[in-house]
């Protein structure tokens, strides 16, 4: 009895230990070399503990971003209220999360050897953050969760997400890239079929978007990290240009917090600040997904004859490039103006991040294209981001206030906006 | 011998090219340290080889390291001949 106590709170009850037993196991089965097994499990381990680390960042740029815009849009000074945070979340929950990924791959793994859906779910950051949110939502919703029954409900919703989702994805992807042999496992699906759904019907297929040259220039939008940076710099900006031109209390107070120096820089540094937050969680994900997901990969292969590797979405993007592009300037142009809709009606605080915006609306750009051509990149990315901005203000207000609202500013997906209420009712029923 | 493989976040499309990297590798016979990441951070990375696509290398241009081009990063073969012009 004593060493199962002992076992739950020190190797269960800490995620970051537990991730490094899975990965372990899993570099044992493959039989890798003492080398490669050390580093790998020390690896996995640390990257998670960078995560919080990451998240504290992100935060700390955010509590600037959110009363800056508040102030723009003469809203009530409106604190997040009281959540537990991503660090905190991973030290009470990360441990179910952990397990709950693990054999909700496994699920996916039966159900691709014993049905027709020979899809074996492989972007391992993705399956981690939906996890997550997941986890966030039946927190916030029935509060606490025993650990078994938390790691059961999640692994098998996760297992049956990830078996299906690409079975719903695969005849347009097998129209993009003209074959049957990878699949996408992202949670841009949902706006990725609506993308494609919509280009049917409003858009033009013979319009394709591959058949016009775009600027070279347009490259480096292409680069993560640049690309978030240089948005929310925009953003800082624009925002601190209209506060100083204020003068209201409220204004006087947010540029006096700039201290010594200048307002405008301190906004600027603000947004590499926020950039600097995702580069650093982004790593600590990088470092245990990274060992991970070989294991995974090596298992499936072994299990199911004839599996279909589900991938992240930029798999779709060599094949219309252009449509890339023309699916992210849909959403920018959709991300903006849903920052003043929303900032205006309901007065929640869009915050519009572009590793959100740009993977799932290029991805949907491409299925828009693949049925409705340039006007169907366009819209898809439009759409991409009237999902991103609604879902994230259901989210971060209703689904999930008291739990990970932080992650869901910047990590919450078109997926998991669709299905986080599903995922509300059925923790009621059954947890 | 150091090589890294390269896309626009360093998370999932530049993984499924190490483990394809890993494997022809293998089958190449070529012992290698093989890591993936970012474009950003590959930039600043010491590394002997760097693979990736066509459209990133044009940002990688500073890094002392051997680019190494690969358009489909699904297709073995490619991989495999793009390697071993490089390696040997």
């Amino acid at each position: 009895m004593e060493t199962i106590k002992w076992m739950a709170t020190n190797i269960f009850g800490e995620p970051a230990v537990l991730l490094g037993f899975i990965v372990l196991l899993g570099l044992v089965l493959q039989k890798k070399t003492i080398n490669q097994t050390m580093s790998g499990t020390f690896k996995a381990i640390i990257g998670f503990l960078i995560i919080g680390v990451g998240a504290g960042v992100i935060v700390d740029a955010l509590l600037i971003f959110q009363p800056m815009w508040a102030e723009v849009f003469n809203l009530e000074q409106e604190e997040l209220g009281s959540f537990l945070g991503q660090g905190e979340f991973n030290a009470k929950y990360g441990s179910a999360i952990t397990l709950a990924m693990t054999l909700g791959f496994l699920i996916n793994v039966l159900l691709a050897r014993f049905t027709r859906f020979k899809f074996i779910y492989l972007t391992g950051h993705m399956m981690f953050w939906t996890t997550t949110i997941f986890a966030g939502i039946i927190i916030h919703e029935v509060g606490h969760v025993s650990f078994g029954k938390l790691v059961v409900f999640l692994s098998i919703f996760m297992g049956v997400y990830w078996t299906i989702q690409p079975a719903l994805t695969q005849p347009f992807m097998r129209r993009i890239t003209g074959n049957d042999n990878i699949a996408l496992g992202h949670t841009s699906a949902s706006v990725a079929l609506l993308g494609a759904l919509a280009g049917k019907y409003l858009g033009n297929k013979d319009n394709d978007s591959e058949k016009i040259k775009l600027p070279k220039k347009l490259e480096f939008l292409r680069d993560s990290n640049v690309i978030t940076a240089l948005t929310m710099g925009v953003l800082f900006l624009v925002g601190a240009l209209i506060v100083s031109g204020k003068g209201t209390p409220g204004a006087e107070e947010l540029i006096a917090s700039s201290g010594d120096k200048n307002f405008f820089v301190y906004a600027i540094i603000q947004s590499f600040q926020f950039a600097a937050g995702i580069a650093v969680v982004l790593m600590g994900v990088r470092m245990f997904i990274g060992e991970i997901v070989p294991a995974f990969n090596g298992i499936a292969t072994k299990l199911v004859p004839g599996a279909k590797p589900a991938l992240d979405c930029p798999v779709v993007f060599p094949y219309a490039p252009n449509a890339v592009i023309l699916g992210f300037l849909g959403s920018f142009f959709g991300a903006l103006l849903w920052l003043v809709v929303i900032g205006n009606t309901v007065g929640y605080i869009f915050v519009p991040t572009m590793i959100v915006l740009f993977f799932h609306s290029a991805t949907a750009g491409v299925f828009g294209n693949v049925t409705g051509g340039v006007r169907g990149a366009l819209i898809g990315g439009f759409i991409t981001s009237t999902v991103v901005a609604w879902g994230q203000f259901v989210m971060v207000k209703g689904l999930l206030a008291s739990t990970v609202p932080d992650t869901a500013m910047w990590a919450a997906d078109s997926d998991m906006f669709i299905l986080g209420p599903i995922i509300k009712v059925l923790a009621q029923l059954f947890l | 011998m150091k090589i890294l493989c390269v896309c626009g976040l360093g998370q999932g499309t530049s993984l499924i090219l190490r483990m394809n990297v890993e494997t022809v590798l293998r089958e190449l016979g070529v012992e290698a340290d093989v890591e993936n990441t970012d474009v950003s951070a590959a930039s600043s990375e010491n590394t002997d080889y760097i693979v990736t696509s066509n459209e990133l290398a044009e940002s990688l241009t500073s890094s002392s390291a051997k680019i190494i081009i690969v358009n489909n990063y699904f297709d073995n073969n490619e991989i495999k001949s793009a390697l071993s012009e490089h390696l040997s």
